[in-house]
């Protein structure tokens, strides 16, 4: 173990540790630990936990695996591994000397890994694109997706094509939406009369011409289906697709149907068919990982609206995908999407979402200790931070101003509940916020309340909202055995007094110290965003310090620390919340670049909304896709 | 019979159509599988699921065998004694960290049903197991027109991250049908309803529902075909994504074929629920009665019931109780948590107590839907404060056909794995399997 000794003094040395981590061999160095500790459990033969580390030949193999190996080295630098309760561990020096030889050989593996698109699983509409899709399709708008069974969540979002599945319920659930989409969207005429024209829809107008020619149906049905199943299937159809939907609209004549019972059948199947209910990217090369291709234009226009607007593409986005001409007019399609009504989603879905702000719909406060907080308050509460997210995004203003904003959009209701005057009626306007303790979505009723208990405020959940949601440096989880914090006696005192006790415990300090003062920072706001100065009479002192050091006095000084000093994690969090959420999957070490890239372009450009969007969708992960190996 | 269903009789009438007739008491009998098995009603299996563990020693009822004495918190369930069997000392290894770190409560909810460890992602790559419920159902949907219910009291979810670093789909799920596939849960008992009574008036039935259910088959075989073509064109995450449609519609295939060959009539004593219940309680009786209602007109012989997710931290405060119920569940040992988490705890256990009075007071043959089912109430949480895993609160009522002797207290070793409990009612199901999850052997002394 001269090695682990050699290390040791480099550390001590500093800046040629990292140098010796690369003279470290795989077979010399590491196998021999892995050898003495791990292989007991995780050998070919055992795999435990469905894991062998044998499959660790060498450094290659290392990176190679760099799912299995990151997991290993997390385990492994938190102690996680071997298990507390195994007798024979390795020595902290061998532990550290693993865990940092897989870092230094993931990150230079990392740092000169080719550009890599990654791949995006397939993506089912979810809830709320589906509503939207049949409002913009359909033009019939009343919220079909309302019973489906709620859409699972991966990386903070519900549009992540990996965990988005298909249950038996939700088939039933398409059956009957397309059922009663179909049949609100196509009239039909009394039987053996025609159709009044006062009952035609805006579906039907949109793509009949009536009265229908007795003569000439067919004809009219095909350019029909063409022209319909383009829009829902979001690129050019086939003459065999068009074939196949007629098929079932001639049995609903055959059976004696109008012809517009034929559409509606024809309707009903185009809004079940795999091609509506899921975005495909279909690979050139199925079976080939290595098989990266751009997206055709049709392909591409359905991630900008699904990222911009949570529906489908419209007639521009298409007309410029047929002719090839999307690419070329990305930056004005986009300035165009951003401020389009359907935007909108995009403020719901996404700062929706990021903000944690969905969760104010299940968030109860106490009735008795909080009776001012009403449903319309809380749709209130909503309301202000969507509003200043929309009024950044489309006044093309800087992201920071999310957190400097010294104005917000307040109405009678919500400005009371911020003790501010002069403000009338339900309708919000924009309020200056100058003299007061609020600036920034840090100061809005929403955030602080759905970061607090029923009953209080929590220094824990806004501690971890700032560093999860801010700064995008999430605290690490607490030790799955956290023992509680005494045993025997229950914690009494002030909330700072058991916040001095968290840090005793070794266990708790190492996250706490992080998370607790920064929650610290907003005593100051209850736990529904009112304003105090005392809680339980005693005298509030806001006051703490960032484990990076910096001190604050309150949550007005903090926000400037995080302006300032940490204005570059913050870039960095939005941007990388931004791209989970307009690719559709989890961040992969190959897209560091692409995030890099964004930021520094953000930080050229004052930060402005749209440099932000547009940096995500002309990046390669939005631009480009990777295959996928076959089984 | 229990009056908890807030629609009056009149206003369901008028929803449905006059025309309607209910059925009287004998046409309750569970229809055609148990006719044709003729022999005896066939056995049901229901599980439920309470969140964020309990307070131990007000759960743990004293004594073991028949002379066992109700705790605190079980008391409410004490005019069920004789249709009880309650556990202790069952656990469940694979909620346990084991190298993965903490997310225990995501970790409880998938291990309930399944006894598998839920592989650490927040997205990518899920896999879990199949779950109980869903191996019987698999083998047993031929019987009924659905092969299982799910259903849970969260209709909404929390946006954001779930339970460090688990998706989502871990927390808010009980029911796997294989290792990568939720069955999400039904919310809104409205909808359960209209799922079990698909039909609409009686004049829709014999005409239009005929014709519909014949355009529903076309449009399913277009789905189908379209589907196929594109299968071979996918890798492989791409294919078991389309999998999992492909396989829904054959289900639902199947279930307007069953459909079409029976026709399940509304029991008296029923009325269609108008939406969700705003009030918790109210909102869980009804869950409880939709199941069972699909019980007893054998629309399904599996059920899952999500009381709430693990890591719920709604308050209670009817109960006086104003804290979350997670946050309270990291008690500390302060007297006013216990005390406030015990009273969640024991009104849960009223919830159960309702949905058994409903099982009961549905006659089949000489004995009750309750004499003919297995009802498993309980948590893969032991102690909420620490997040254990054994020692687990879980209770068993019903007969299961006889197969249980109820009206006992058993006490296994400590961390005898809960998924053997999962064979022995497999077992009794019809549908035994030689292992689920972490099983290491049937248990001993249940009937």
């Amino acid at each position: 173990m001269n090695l682990v000794k050699t290390i040791l003094l480099f550390l001590i040395a500093g800046p040629v540790y990292a140098a010796d981590l690369a003279k470290a061999t795989f077979e010399r160095d590491i196998l021999p630990v892995l050898d003495d500790y791990c292989y007991y459990c995780h050998d070919d033969g055992k795999k435990k936990g469905d894991l062998s580390l044998e499959i660790f030949k060498d450094e290659k193999d290392i990176r190679h695996n760099y799912k299995i190996s990151e997991m290993v080295f997390k385990k492994v630098l938190a102690g996680d591994m071997p298990p507390k309760g195994r007798k024979k561990r390795p020595s902290k020096e061998e532990q550290k000397l693993v865990a940092d030889w897989i870092r230094y050989s993931l990150d230079d593996f990392y740092a000169n890994a080719p550009p890599d698109p990654g791949r995006v699983t397939v993506r089912r509409l979810n809830r709320s694109e589906y509503n939207n899709v049949i409002r913009d399709l359909m033009r019939v708008d009343f919220n079909p997706a309302k019973d489906f069974p709620p859409d699972d969540s991966g990386y903070g979002f519900d549009n992540i094509g990996d965990v988005l599945s298909v249950s038996t319920l939700l088939l039933e659930k398409y059956l009957s939406a397309a059922e009663k989409i179909a049949g609100q969207a196509v009239a039909v005429p009394p039987r053996g009369k025609s159709l009044p024209p006062a009952r035609l829809t805006e579906f039907q107008k949109q793509y009949f011409k009536y009265p229908i020619p007795a003569d000439n149906r067919r004809r009219i049905a095909e350019d029909f289906a063409q022209a319909f199943m383009r829009r829902a299937y979001r690129r050019e159809v086939t003459g065999d697709e068009i074939k196949s939907v007629l098929v079932l609209a001639k049995q609903a004549v055959d059976d004696g149907g109008s012809f517009e019972e034929g559409v509606r059948l024809a309707v009903q199947a185009v809004l079940i068919s795999p091609h509506f209910l899921f975005r495909w990217e279909l690979d050139g090369a199925p079976g080939n990982p290595r098989a990266v291709r751009s997206l055709n234009e049709f392909e591409l226009a359905s991630r900008l609206s699904f990222f911009l607007w949570s529906s489908q593409p419209d007639d521009q986005l298409l007309k410029h995908a047929y002719k090839g001409q999307l690419r070329k007019n990305l930056g004005s399609e986009v300035g165009r999407m951003l401020k389009d009504a359907r935007a909108q989603s995009f403020v719901e879905n996404f700062a929706g979402q990021w903000l944690e702000l969905r969760n104010l719909d299940v968030y109860q406060p106490d009735k008795k200790l909080f009776p001012t907080f009403t449903p319309a308050l809380r749709n209130d509460m909503r309301q202000e931070t969507e509003l200043l997210f929309a009024h950044i995004m489309r006044g093309n203003r800087s992201v920071l101003e999310l957190l400097s904003a010294d104005y917000s959009f307040l109405n009678e209701r919500l400005a009371t509940h911020y003790g501010i005057g002069d403000v009338q009626g339900e309708k919000f306007r924009s309020v200056s916020l100058r003299g007061t303790p609020r600036s920034g979505i840090l100061g809005h009723a929403s955030i602080l309340t759905i970061t607090s208990d029923p009953n209080r405020t929590s220094l824990v959940k806004r501690g971890k909202y700032v560093l999860d949601n801010i700064l995008g440096t999430p605290p690490p989880a607490p030790p799955p055995d956290a023992p509680p914090l005494s045993e025997s006696g229950e914690i009494t005192g002030t909330l700072r007094e058991q916040f001095v006790k968290h840090r005793q415990d070794p266990t708790c300090a190492s996250c706490h110290k992080v998370m607790d003062p920064i929650g610290f920072a907003f005593e100051n706001y209850d736990a529904i965003g009112r304003y105090r100065t005392k809680d339980n009479g005693i005298l509030i002192d806001a006051s703490g310090k960032l484990e990076t050091g910096e001190p604050f006095k309150n949550a007005t000084d903090l926000r400037r620390i995080l302006l300032n000093q940490k204005r570059e994690y913050f870039a960095r969090c939005i941007t990388e919340k931004m791209l989970t959420y307009a690719l559709g999957r989890g961040l992969e070490y190959y897209d560091k670049r692409t995030i890099d890239g964004i930021v520094a372009r953000l930080k050229k450009n004052d930060y402005r909304f749209n440099e932000l969007v547009q940096g995500v969708v002309t990046s390669l992960p939005f631009d480009m896709k990777r295959g996928e190996a076959g089984e | 019979m229990s009056k908890s269903l807030q629609i009056p009789r009149r206003t369901f009438l008028r929803g449905l159509g006059t025309a309607i007739a209910l059925p009287t008491l004998e046409a309750m009998q569970p229809s055609s599988a148990a006719a044709a098995e003729n022999t005896k009603f066939p056995t049901r299996m229901a599980f439920i699921y309470i969140p964020n563990g309990v307070v131990q020693q007000n759960w743990n009822v004293t004594g073991t065998g028949k002379e066992f004495r109700f705790s605190h918190t079980l008391e409410p369930l004490s005019k069920h004694r004789e249709d009880l069997l309650i556990f202790s000392g069952l656990a469940h290894h694979k909620a346990r960290a084991n190298g993965d770190g903490a997310g225990d409560h995501a970790r409880a909810n998938a291990t309930f049903l399944t006894g598998c460890q839920a592989r650490k992602t927040s997205g990518a790559d899920i896999k879990l197991g199949v779950s109980v419920d869903q191996v019987a159902a698999k083998q047993l949907g031929e019987k009924t027109r659905l092969p299982s219910l799910e259903l849970s009291s969260s209709g909404v979810r929390l946006s954001g991250r779930c339970d460090s670093g688990y998706s989502c789909a871990y927390q808010y799920n009980l029911a796997w049908k294989n290792e990568t596939t939720p069955m999400p849960p039904e919310s809104n008992p409205k909808a359960v309803f209209d799922r079990l009574f698909a039909g609409g008036s009686k004049k829709d039935v014999d005409e239009n529902k005929q014709r519909r259910a014949r355009y529903r088959k076309s449009i399913l075989d277009f789905a189908l075909e379209d589907a196929r073509r594109l299968e071979k064109k996918l890798g492989h995450t791409d294919k078991q994504k389309l999998g999992e449609y492909l396989d829904s519609i054959r289900e639902v295939e199947k279930s307007i074929e069953f459909a079409s060959r029976s026709d399940v009539g509304l029991p008296a004593g029923y009325s269609a629920p108008s939406g969700k219940p705003r009030d918790f309680g109210q909102h869980v009786r009804l869950m409880g009665d939709m199941m069972a209602l699909a019980f007893q007109t054998d629309s399904t012989r599996v059920a899952t019931f999500l009381l709430a997710h693990d890591g719920d931290n709604r308050s209670y405060p009817h109960l006086g109780v104003r804290q979350g119920h997670h946050s309270i569940s990291h008690h500390r040992n302060a007297k006013d948590k216990l005390a406030a988490l015990t009273k969640i705890n024991r009104y849960h256990c009223t919830l159960l107590a309702h949905f058994l009075d409903r099982l009961k007071a549905i006659r089949e043959g000489e004995g009750t839907l309750l004499d003919h089912s297995m009802v498993v109430y309980g948590a893969a949480i032991g102690d909420g404060n620490r997040h254990t895993h054994h020692d687990l609160p879980v209770l068993l009522a019903g007969k299961g056909n006889g197969a249980i002797r109820t009206g006992r207290h058993i006490h296994y070793p400590t961390n005898t794995p809960m998924a053997n409990l999962f064979l022995n009612m497999l077992d009794i199901m019809g549908t035994p399997v030689e292992r689920l999850g972490d099983s290491t052997g049937r248990l001993k002394a249940l009937a």
